[in-house]
């Protein structure tokens, strides 16, 4: 019967198949992957620990699901905001690389048909 | 030294003609460029065609759609590029745009010194042509209180797309300029940065072709969007005269 220790191991499984996946497949990189990697690695070791999550919760004074959904919220609002801040910062690139290919390449059509016309006056 | 018409056009297979026609008339001291924004008609071909013929029209073709802002930023910077221009205008290419008000705009930067001289559909002595919906009128209303409640600098029309901008202008442009929707932002950056800023009345007409990009619930995204970055743009450092 499927228990949340269980369900957190196989989880734990799944997220390091994927993340194995994706960098093998070279469509995630290195870079993100150890964040993936690190929460795998967590969700293994308490399926198989559980106590340790006990411990900690009883640490952290997280004895009711209401502060839990407060924190795995707070995990991933930072893992979100992340992402749209490295979006950000990729499409400033992008925008950049496109605006000069498209001025490079209306340098190259005027520089041909000026050596069009040279090479006619010849 | 010459002067640059920037015309960003995405699918204005249609109206190009007619706009770069009613361009024809300007002296030789205007350069034209066309920035075809990734279009999916035969924008690119058509602009090509017209440049053929008239040795002062440019096409910049931009490999993928990327908006109004991008697409009038790669004008600043075709103009920084060849450095040979001093005021960079730019024009619609939907045929919104009375050719007749370019030269009054540069008239009127070089007259007062001015950094960016916005066309105004709504200034008393203009108040004749396309005025636009009345649901715009009032967030273009908006957007010009907003801006002279931060800056202190009275604008009328904010989101006109007939402008004309000076060096100190364009040249920031050119580094830096909002990605979407960039009019008003752009405006109140100059207004609270102590650029010189002024409208000159000019007369619009309704669009010859395409479609505009602001409908629907669009216009919502369209309020918000621009009313917050003016508001980010408020609590940023000054950049100062110094540009």
């Amino acid at each position: 019967m499927m228990n949340a220790e269980l369900l957190m191991m196989l989880g734990g499984a799944v997220a390091f198949s994927l993340t194995t996946y994706w960098v093998r497949r070279r469509e995630l990189r290195e870079k993100y992957a150890v964040g993936w990697m690190v929460m795998a690695s967590l969700l293994l070791a308490i399926g198989f620990f559980p106590d340790v999550l006990t411990s900690a919760a009883q640490f952290a004074h997280l004895s009711y699901p209401a502060a839990v959904l407060f924190v795995a919220l707070t995990v991933m609002y930072i893992f979100s905001f992340a992402v749209s801040v490295t979006l950000t910062h990729h499409y400033r690139r992008a925008v950049r690389l496109t605006q000069e290919l498209a001025l490079m390449e209306e340098r190259l059509r005027r520089m041909e048909r000026l050596l069009r016309l040279d090479r006619a006056k010849q | 030294m010459k002067h640059l018409i920037v015309m960003p056009a995405f699918n204005e297979e249609e109206a190009l003609p007619g706009t770069l026609a009613g361009l024809a008339a300007l002296p030789a001291d205007f350069d034209i460029l066309i920035v075809n924004d990734g279009s999916a008609d035969r924008t690119g071909t058509v602009a090509e065609a017209l440049a053929a013929s008239r040795p002062n029209v440019h096409v910049v073709h931009l490999p993928v759609n990327s908006g109004i802002g991008v697409a009038v930023q790669t004008g600043y910077r075709f103009a920084a590029e060849r450095g040979e221009y001093r005021y960079v205008i730019q024009f619609d290419a939907d045929g919104q745009h009375d050719a007749a008000a370019i030269e009054p705009l540069v008239e009127w930067c070089e007259c007062y010194g001015l950094d960016l001289c916005v066309g105004s559909r709504f200034l008393a002595s203009a108040r004749v042509g396309f005025q636009s919906t009345s649901a715009r009128r009032v967030g273009i209303r908006f957007f010009a209180r907003l801006i002279g409640l931060l800056s202190g600098v009275r604008v009328t029309d904010p989101t006109s797309g007939l402008r004309c901008a000076g060096p100190r202008a364009w040249k920031r442009f050119a580094r830096i300029y909002p990605d979407d929707y960039p009019e008003p932002e752009s405006l109140f950056w100059c207004a609270r940065n102590g650029l010189n800023v002024g409208e000159v009345p000019v007369v619009m007409h309704e669009r010859q072709g395409g479609t505009s990009s602001i409908y629907r619930f669009r216009a919502a995204y369209y309020m918000l969007k621009v009313t917050m970055s003016i508001l980010f743009d408020r609590v940023r450092a000054r950049e100062g005269r110094a540009i």
